[in-house]
C-alpha cells in the first residue's frame, strides 16, 4: 500500500501489552490518515459521556501519506483524543518529525490505551516496543525530560516526544512537545497523556514507506518550491515568520487587545515584526522539507534571559501573551512563551484564561487575596507567575487550570461574561468582529474557537482565489454574505483535509502557491490513487461529519455554535470601528451554514447526508 | 493633492526604515509613479507580471473613519487620504 506501512501499533498501558493492527485499504483510503483516522477510531471506541482523562479513552498519534515524503512540514502528525477542555473531539497537528519518524518505525499510527500503574516512557523500533520506567522523568520539564532520555545510550539519535508538568498535572490545555520545537498545542492532548501516566515516546526507526510515483513526486516538489521562492507570496512570511501578521492585524482592527475589549493596541510598534526583528530575533528556522523557515529562535539577556533551544513566540503568541494582555515588552511575551513550552501548556489558551485573570482583578471579582499578588494589566511579572502557578495548578492557578469557561462557572459573580471561548476552547487572535467567516468558524469548528479551522476573510477580498473549489468571488471580510459557503469549503479543504494528509497549512494559505490542483496530484503521486480536488474535498466533509456526529452524541447542538456576547458590542475604533457580530446574524448564517452541510435545523446531519458521505 | 502613504514591516528593506511617504495624485496609479521616484524598485515588489497589485499585499485606503481596498490601480484617491500598504493575513 503506497504511502502507508499498513500497520497499527497499538499500546495498552493497563496491561502492559503492545499490539500490531493490519491498516485496510479500503479504510485508509476512505478516511486517508491523520485526523481521519483519529476521529473514526474515536467515534468507534468512546460512548456518551466517557471521560476523557479514563483510562478507557484512546490518544492517537496518527501520520498522514505525505509523511512518507520530506516536503512543507509534512512529516508532522496529528493528535487526536477525546479533548478534556471541550468534552468533544479534541485534535492538534504537530509539525517536526513524529510522522515520519513513527513511518520510520513501521506503523501509520500509534494508539495509547489504558493507564499505567507508574510513570512510564515506550521505546518504538523497527519490530519492537517497550513500556519502561519513567519515574525518574516525572516532574521534569520538556528540555530536561529530553536530556536525561538521551542521557541513555540506547536513547541515543531518538526523537523525543514528551509532556511538559501541567501534563502531568492534568492541566485541561496541556501540550505535547516535539524535540523542543513543535507542539500539539490546542484542546489539552498533553493532559490526556498525562491521565495515562506515560511521559514520553522516543522512536527511532529506518524503515522506508513506499511510494507510487517518487520521479512525479520530484517533479512537484521542485515546482512548488521554485514558486515558493520566486513568486513572492511568501517573501513577508520568510522574513519576519509569523509576524508578518501583527501590524496588518492591529490596522485592520482584529488584533485582540485587553481580552477582547478593543482591537487596536497602542503599544503595537513595541511588538509588530520590525519591533522582534530588532529585539529578540537571533536567526530564522524552518521545519523539515520547507523553503519557507518561518519559525523563528530568539535570544536575549535583559530583562529576560531567552533561551534559543525553544521554538520563539509566533503570532498567537505575541497576541495572546502580548496585546491581549497590554504587555508590550516582546522580551516578556518571550519568556512568556519558553515557560508555556518548558511546563507545557498552550499559549492560546494560557493567555486568554490570564487575561480573563486581569479582568476579574480589574473589576474586583478576583481580589489580591484570591490571586496572592496583584494582577494588574501589562506586568510582565504578574503573566509568568500566572502561568507557572497554572502549571504547577498552585493557588488561584489550579481553577484557571480548567481552561477559561469552567474557571468562570467557579469564579461566578459575572465573570462568565468575559470568558472568552468557544465551547470551552479559548478564542485564538484574530476578532471575528472584523473577519465574519472566522467567527461562523469559530462557531461550528468541531473543535470549538480554532482559528486553523478555516482560512482567514481577509485572503478572500479577491476574485478567483480558488476557482477549483468554487470560490472566485470577491467577499468583505466585514460582510456577513457568502460566508457560509465559503466557511463550509474552507473547513473541509483546509481545516479538516490539511491535518489528514499531515502538512503545513501556511503555504495552502492564498495567495501562497500550494494550490488544491497540485496538492492533490502530490497525494496521488504517493499513494498511486486517482483522488480528484472533490474527492479530496468529501473525504474533508465526510470526516467532519463524522466529527459532529460524535459531538452530537456528546449532547451539542445548535445551541452550542455560539459565539462570546462581548462580540455583540460594537468596536468603537480602529480598522473595524462600527463592526459587531449580533446573534441575529450568526443565527441567519447558521441556517444557511447547516442547510449547506445537509444538517438539520438543529445542526445534526440528515440521515441522506450521512448516506452521501458513506456514513450511515 | 497631499496623500500619506504608510509602509508594513514588509517593505523596510526598499524604504530603508522610513515608513511615511507623502505623494501627490487623485489615482493609485499616479500614486505609484511618485512613490517609485522615492522607492526605486517599489512597482517590482508591488505589483505582478500582469501590472495588477500583487496578490501578496493589499494597498488600504483610510479616510477619516471609512477603511477599505484598494482594488485595481484605478482606485480613486482624494485629497487628504491616507494609503496603507501591507501584506495579507494568512493565519498565524
Amino acid at each position: 500500500m503506497n504511502g502507508y506501512q499498513g500497520k497499527i501499533l497499538t499500546v495498552d498501558l493497563s496491561n502492559r501489552k503492545a499490539c500490531e493492527e493490519p491498516l485496510d485499504e479500503a479504510f485508509a483510503k476512505k478516511y486517508v490518515g491523520g485526523v481521519g483516522f483519529g476521529v473514526r477510531w474515536l467515534y468507534d471506541t468512546l460512548q456518551n459521556g466517557d471521560d476523557p482523562l479514563s483510562p478507557k479513552a484512546p490518544l492517537i498519534f496518527a501520520t498522514g501519506p505525505l509523511a512518507s515524503i520530506n516536503f512543507l512540514g509534512s512529516t508532522g502528525i496529528s493528535v487526536t483524543a477525546k479533548s478534556p477542555l471541550l468534552g468533544l473531539i479534541g485534535d492538534s497537528d504537530m509539525r517536526g518529525r513524529m510522522g515520519s519518524s513513527l513511518k520510520s518505525c513501521g506503523y501509520d499510527a500509534l494508539v495509547i490505551v489504558g493507564k499505567a500503574d507508574s510513570p512510564v516512557y515506550l521505546r518504538i523500533a523497527e519490530g519492537s516496543c517497550q513500556i519502561l520506567d519513567g519515574s525518574l522523568l516525572w516532574g521534569k520539564d520538556i528540555r530536561e525530560t529530553q536530556e536525561l532520555i538521551h542521557a541513555d545510550p540506547q536513547n541515543k539519535n531518538m526523537l523525543v516526544t514528551s509532556i511538559g508538568v501541567a501534563g502531568e498535572r492534568l492541566v485541561k490545555y496541556a501540550t505535547i512537545s516535539c524535540e523542543l520545537q513543535f507542539f500539539a498545542g490546542r484542546t489539552g492532548t498533553g493532559a490526556v497523556m498525562g491521565s495515562k501516566n506515560l511521559k514520553a515516546i522516543v522512536l527511532g526507526g529506518k524503515q522506508k514507506t513506499p511510494v507510487s510515483d517518487m520521479d512525479k513526486v520530484n517533479e512537484l516538489v521542485k515546482a512548488i518550491s521554485a514558486q515558493i521562492q520566486t513568486d513572492g507570496t511568501c517573501d513577508t512570511l520568510s522574513k519576519y515568520g509569523t509576524w508578518n501578521t501583527t501590524g496588518p492585524a492591529n490596522l485592520n482592527g482584529i488584533l485582540p487587545t485587553k481580552n477582547f475589549q478593543a482591537t487596536t493596541f497602542s503599544e503595537i510598534d513595541k511588538i509588530n515584526g520590525d519591533a522582534m526583528l530588532s529585539t529578540i530575533y537571533a536567526k530564522k528556522r524552518t521545519c523539515p522539507g520547507c523553503p519557507i523557515g518561518s519559525r523563528r529562535v530568539v535570544q536575549g539577556e535583559t530583562p529576560y534571559s531567552l533561551s534559543p533551544e525553544f521554538a520563539g513566540p509566533q503570532y498567537e503568541t505575541v497576541a495572546s501573551m502580548g496585546s491581549l494582555l497590554l504587555n508590550g515588552n516582546p522580551y516578556a511575551i518571550a519568556k512568556a512563551n519558553e515557560f508555556c513550552n518548558l511546563y507545557g501548556i498552550d499559549t492560546i489558551s494560557a493567555g486568554v484564561t490570564i487575561a480573563f485573570a486581569m479582568e476579574c482583578f480589574d473589576r474586583g471579582v478576583l481580589t489580591e487575596k484570591d490571586l496572592g499578588f496583584k494582577l494588574n494589566w501589562g506586568d510582565p511579572g504578574g503573566i509568568l507567575k500566572m502561568i507557572e502557578m497554572i502549571s504547577l495548578r498552585e493557588g488561584i492557578g489550579d481553577v484557571l487550570a480548567e481552561g477559561v469557561k469552567t474557571a468562570s462557572q467557579k469564579i461566578g459573580k459575572g465573570s462568565e461574561q468575559w470568558a472568552m471561548h468557544v465551547k470551552g476552547m479559548e478564542i485564538p487572535m484574530h476578532d471575528p468582529r472584523g473577519k465574519k467567516g472566522m467567527g461562523l468558524a469559530y462557531a461550528t469548528s468541531f473543535k470549538g474557537a480554532d482559528h486553523e479551522s478555516s482560512m482567514h476573510d481577509e485572503a478572500f477580498q479577491r476574485e478567483n482565489v480558488f476557482p477549483e473549489l468554487g470560490l472566485t468571488v470577491a467577499m468583505d471580510r466585514k460582510q456577513f454574505e457568502g460566508k457560509a459557503a465559503l466557511v463550509k469549503t474552507l473547513q473541509e479543504y483546509w481545516g479538516v483535509m490539511a491535518d489528514v494528509v499531515t502538512i503545513c497549512k501556511f503555504p495552502m494559505c492564498p495567495p501562497r502557491p500550494l494550490k488544491p490542483g497540485p496538492l492533490v496530484e502530490l497525494l496521488n503521486a504517493v499513494t498511486g490513487w486517482d483522488f480528484t480536488v472533490q474527492d479530496f474535498v468529501t473525504t474533508g466533509e465526510r470526516i467532519f461529519n463524522l466529527a459532529r456526529l460524535f459531538n452530537a452524541r456528546e449532547g451539542m447542538t445548535r445551541k452550542d455554535d455560539l459565539l462570546p456576547l462581548r462580540f455583540e458590542e460594537v468596536l468603537k475604533e480602529g480598522g473595524s470601528a462600527g463592526e459587531s457580530y449580533p446573534r441575529k446574524e450568526l443565527e441567519k448564517l447558521l441556517d444557511e451554514y447547516y442547510r449547506l452541510r445537509g444538517w438539520s435545523a438543529e445542526g445534526i446531519p440528515t440521515q441522506e447526508t450521512l448516506k452521501r458521505l458513506g456514513l450511515n | 493633492m497631499a496623500i500619506t502613504v504608510r509602509f508594513s514591516s514588509a517593505f523596510q528593506d526598499l524604504t530603508h526604515g522610513k515608513k511615511v511617504f507623502s505623494v501627490d495624485g487623485d489615482r493609485l496609479s499616479k500614486i505609484l509613479v511618485d512613490l517609485e521616484r522615492q522607492i526605486p524598485g517599489l512597482k517590482t515588489k508591488l505589483l505582478d507580471k500582469e501590472g495588477k497589485i500583487h496578490l501578496a499585499y493589499h494597498v488600504i485606503l483610510i479616510r477619516g473613519d471609512m477603511q477599505e481596498l484598494c482594488h485595481d490601480l484605478d482606485c480613486k484617491i482624494e485629497d487628504g487620504d491616507e494609503l496603507v500598504i501591507a501584506p495579507i493575513i494568512s493565519g498565524g
